[in-house]
């Protein structure tokens, strides 16, 4: 078997690479013209008048759309030189929509070439592992944005290639003696990149960064100073080189270089702060993530697979384990996320920054998973002593029998008002139930179709179904609807706001916890119970509190900014929240904080007393002073303490319903907030009567909550009680 | 632990006094606009104390506060749905928890691992099920049906806490009992369920606050004004907006959550212990 095993390899790549040419070349010849691509043919039209005259000096007179440096263009122009000839596109600006009547030829040669690129690119990610270039060859943005006419499949490569070489450069992140050809070649393809796209050059500050994280280790050998010195200049020269190439590679600059190109950098800040179709747009802060978080939602037939945001879903678990191998992956994705998230402008095309650093990521998540499952499945008998365990739940009666008369009445109990509730939603999300078709449903339809389902003597319904009847649709409502609340970013929001809320909730719970440890602060009892407030109001009137302080026309601070002028009124940049989304997050993590700080800071309390102080009179004889102590012996000691409360809460904010309901009801909807997963079925259930839907909602919670119990589980006592009792 | 230098004191009792600040405020608002006699619909102005006070809204509502209905026909539906509810959760669960405190049998991990993913489970995920079976049974908008719901709500937690209860008494007791003659009921009966009735009553505490405190799923059963509970009452004035006095509605508000944080202080040690499911014990 061994001795298949490079075959295999070089297999698997090759499959690879063809499928990402297959899905490329059906995605060129089936997306209908897109933004922009319009822009940059005209470019392509130009340079190619430029070839085919002969006088290669226009190349130094020609960049349309000069925000961005030429080398894509002069690509395109290149490529469209065997197409017909055909007169120069009009200018238009860049809000103008799709024009569809772009020359057939010159737009199927240009779109051939990004998709040359785009499949080279995944075949050099499949030589460093053919699942991540197999992630990178279905990823449904990739695929769009290098079969369209668009500057993203030049830089995506040339950027690739200045990673792979500075990788050569360095093997095992020695720097002492780095190969300075790679080093060379290195800095080439990032003055490529520079010379295609501005944003891909990010990669150039991950390697930057990669650099002086191996530094300490190799400096500490033989003389420190001139080590580091080699060092510095080594990677200040590779910058210099890769600025050289950049010039060489961008003819349009060479007449009036620093004019030209301060021009066509500065047009971006003016461009994400002022132009029309960014205001318009109003994404949230955390677009990005939304994008990540689902496939191309647009004409879906071009893509034969849809599974982007499974493959992010991956790559977030595979983050620590690719650090291990290669670092310089791992800071590529966190430069662009963090990036992405500062810059104002949130287009989806920027995802293809990232996405090849996400396919490693999400190769190595697989199999980590994968992993991850065959140990639970090797572990799931745990080897315990009985005198391990605590008294109480020490040897319980081994004998099914006389269990028999507890368990049969309570189980027939719970079975009736709790698994049967869940197991029938299971079947309602099978169906089409909503409230046309509410009376068939309960006059015996809901059986029939269950039924006939699942013996399926019924076939799935068509489009010419009856609405007034429920018809089985099996699991395909599923992906309908996971594919639009992804759309709309609802699994994102959800997720964003658990770990946001929660982290806000322990800090604050964690500092109130830590301030009253002492027993010598004055009024310490009275603080305490008086933090604890919050925690003991219903959820709906805490949020009917911050109602009424936010609530727009009525709430405090828009009558205070109203009857006081904006300037005179704190926080008064909040009035309009509404319109913003995330003013609206801002608002609403503020309540959550508010409501959620004190659980965390009891569970916190409960384990700082439960710390032995012998530890803290050793740290302070060795002299720590207080963040030592707190940075190495309170928080090391607390955490495991801290981590169950953590996850209860974390599941009551990703199930977090009043607060929301509250803010959305008050606007009757008419104003876009985000909400939780929970929220939004509610929503559907109680709005729009769609009760298959909401069913399907449910048992994705349903599913991502076993996740956390499982979590849960592993990491408290109370799962001890599950697992060994 | 050190005596804190004057400074120290004094920073922390800043640091204190903001934390201070950011809960009260919040609660404070809610008051101001409670007790302010001159609101006619929502706030329109800004003051910082009420701009006319009065007991007035606080009266109001007292008498009638939904649709002019009376307040005490809406307290005990309150009263009855929550206790209700929270009885029929601990008499359907109570022999299932005993069952998995004490006795070992085949599927019992998984029955716990379902226990407690059920107890974590949101509201909505029984909420779409049972509107769908309580219609099909004719009894969606009664107020039977809003006691299943809100039993159904609480009974895997409720369960999930009467173990823990009936896991915390000595072994040695129970087998005492066994040694004396006594069967599985009686020792149950005698033993078992007085040794551990404050932890139940704990139980049915956190059950009852379950079905008190919910404002908004119940209006998908009951509609007539006469069937809602407190909660529910807030929840609608909320909705229709400015049509009563927003003092009003920070009186009901005030008058339904006393009793409630009331119970939260007094028994604030056990109820985090409760809500951590078992994982904060030491």
């Amino acid at each position: 078997m061994k001795k298949y095993l490079p075959a295999l390899r070089i297999l698997a790549i090759l499959l690879t690479a063809l499928l990402a040419w297959n899905l490329r070349s059906y995605a060129l010849t089936t997306l209908p013209v897109d933004f922009d691509e319009d822009d940059y043919l005209r470019a392509a039209q130009e340079y190619a008048a430029v070839f085919r005259s002969g006088d290669l000096t226009g190349l130094t007179q020609f960049n349309y759309r000069p925000e961005h440096p030429p080398l894509s263009k002069i690509l395109y122009g290149l490529s469209i030189l065997p197409a017909p000839e055909t007169p120069l596109l009009p200018d238009r600006p860049t809000s103008a929509g799709p024009d569809q009547t772009l020359p057939k030829h010159q737009l199927r040669n240009a779109r051939t070439a990004g998709a040359v690129l785009g499949t080279l690119t995944a075949l050099l990610v499949a030589l460093l592992n053919p699942l991540a270039g197999f992630f990178l060859a279905i990823h449904s943005w990739t695929i769009k944005y290098t079969a369209q006419v668009m500057l993203e499949a030049l830089p995506a490569l040339t950027s690739l290639l200045a990673v792979l070489t500075y990788r050569k450069a360095v093997p095992r992140n020695s720097i002492s003696h780095p190969k300075l050809p790679w080093l060379a070649l290195s800095a080439l393809f990032l003055g490529l990149t520079a010379a295609s796209k501005y944003i891909y050059c990010l990669v150039g500050i991950a390697i930057f960064i990669d650099w002086f994280l191996a530094n300490p280790e190799t400096a500490k050998q033989g003389n420190r100073t001139t080590g580091q010195l080699v060092n510095w200049l080594t990677i200040f020269s590779w910058g210099i080189f890769s600025i050289v190439i950049f010039f060489a590679a961008n003819p349009y600059l060479w007449p009036d270089p620093l004019t030209r190109l301060a021009d066509s950098v500065f047009y971006h800040a003016r461009y994400s702060t002022g132009a029309a179709e960014v205001a318009s747009a109003n994404f949230p802060l955390w677009q990005p993530f939304n994008w990540l978080g689902m496939s191309v939602p647009w004409n879906q037939q071009a893509f034969r697979i849809l599974l982007d945001p499974f493959i992010t879903l991956l790559a977030a678990f595979g983050l620590a384990r690719l650090w291990k191998k290669e670092r310089v992956y791992v800071l590529w994705l966190i430069t662009a996320i963090i990036f992405l998230l500062a810059w104002p402008t949130k287009w989806p095309q920027y995802l293809l920054i990232l996405t090849v650093p996400l396919s490693l990521a999400a190769a190595e998540g697989a199999i980590s998973l994968l992993e991850a499952i065959r140990f639970s499945v090797s572990q799931s008998v745990p080897n315990i002593r009985s005198s391990d365990l605590p008294q109480a739940i020490r040897s319980p009666i081994r004998s099914p029998i006389r269990s028999l008369p507890w368990l049969l009445p309570g189980l027939l109990a719970f079975l009736l008002l709790t698994i049967f509730p869940l197991l029938f939603q299971f079947g309602m999300s099978l169906t089409t139930l909503n409230a046309q078709s509410l009376r068939d449903g309960l006059q015996g339809g809901l059986l029939r179709e269950l039924w006939g389902g699942v013996t399926s003597h019924i076939p799935a319904a068509g489009q010419d179904a009856s609405p007034n009847q429920v018809h089985f649709i099996g699991l395909h409502g599923y992906g309908w609807v996971f594919d639009y609340v992804s759309s709309i970013g609802l699994p994102v929001f959800t997720i964003l706001w658990t770990a946001l809320s929660v982290s806000l909730q322990l800090a604050l719970g964690l500092g109130a916890a830590l301030l009253l440890w002492n027993q010598h602060v004055a009024f310490r009892k009275t603080w305490q119970v008086l933090f604890i407030l919050p925690w003991a109001i219903p959820e709906a009137i805490g949020a009917l509190m911050w109602l009424n302080i936010f609530a727009p026309l009525s709430g405090w601070l828009s009558l205070a900014v109203k009857d006081f002028g904006a300037q005179n009124v704190p926080f008064s940049f909040l009035v309009g929240w509404e319109r913003n989304p995330n003013q609206t997050l801002i608002i609403l993590l503020l309540a959550s904080l508010w409501y959620g700080f004190p659980f965390l800071m009891l569970a916190a309390s409960a384990g700082l007393k439960m710390l032995p102080t012998e530890v803290f009179d050793a740290a302070a004889i060795d002299g720590a002073n207080a963040w030592q102590t707190f940075r190495h012996v309170t928080w090391p000691l607390l955490t495991p303490l801290l981590v169950p409360a953590v996850i209860i809460r974390a599941i009551f904010a990703f199930n977090q319903f009043y607060l929301f309901q509250m803010f959305v009801q008050f606007f009757g909807g008419q104003q876009y907030i985000p909400v939780t997963l929970s929220t939004f079925s509610y929503y559907l259930l109680y709005r729009g009567s769609e009760f298959g839907i909401s069913a399907i909602l449910n048992i994705i919670t349903i599913l991502m909550l076993i996740g956390f119990v499982i979590l849960f589980n592993r990491w408290s006592k109370a799962g001890e009680g599950v697992t060994y009792a | 632990m050190r005596k804190l230098t004057f400074w120290r004191q004094a920073g922390r009792q800043l640091a204190l006094f903001a934390i201070g600040l950011f809960v009260l405020f919040p609660i404070y608002g809610l008051l101001r606009m409670a007790f302010d006699g001159s609101l006619k619909g929502a706030a329109t102005e800004f003051h910082w104390l009420p701009k006319q006070f009065s007991l007035q809204p606080m009266l109001a509502i007292l008498d009638r506060p939904y649709q002019s209905v009376q307040f005490s026909t809406i307290l005990g539906n309150s009263l009855a749905v929550s206790f209700s509810a929270a009885i029929l959760a601990l008499v359907l669960g109570v022999s299932l928890a005993y069952a998995f405190a004490r006795f070992r049998f085949p599927g019992r991990q998984t029955g716990l691992f379902v226990i407690l993913l059920t107890a974590l489970l949101p509201p909505i995920a029984f909420t779409t099920p049972l509107y769908i079976l309580l219609s099909w049974l004719g009894i969606r908008t009664t107020l039977l049906a809003l006691v299943l719901v809100y039993a159904a709500f609480a009974m895997p937690f409720c369960i999930w806490n009467l173990r823990a209860a009936f896991q915390a008494i000595p072994r040695e007791t129970e087998e005492a009992a066994y040694l004396d003659g006594a069967g599985d009921l009686a020792t149950f009966t005698y033993i078992s369920l007085p040794l551990s009735l404050p932890a139940i009553a704990v139980a049915v505490l956190i059950a009852f606050l379950t079905a008190y405190s919910e404002f908004t799923i119940g209006w998908l059963f009951v509609s007539k004004p006469d069937t809602v509970t407190l909660a529910m009452a807030i929840y609608a004035i909320v909705t229709t907006g400015a049509a009563q006095p927003w003092s009003q509605l920070g009186s009901l508000a005030i008058l339904m959550s006393i009793p409630v944080v009331v119970i939260f202080l007094l028994l604030q040690r056990v109820l985090l212990e409760r809500m951590m499911f078992g994982a904060a014990s030491d």
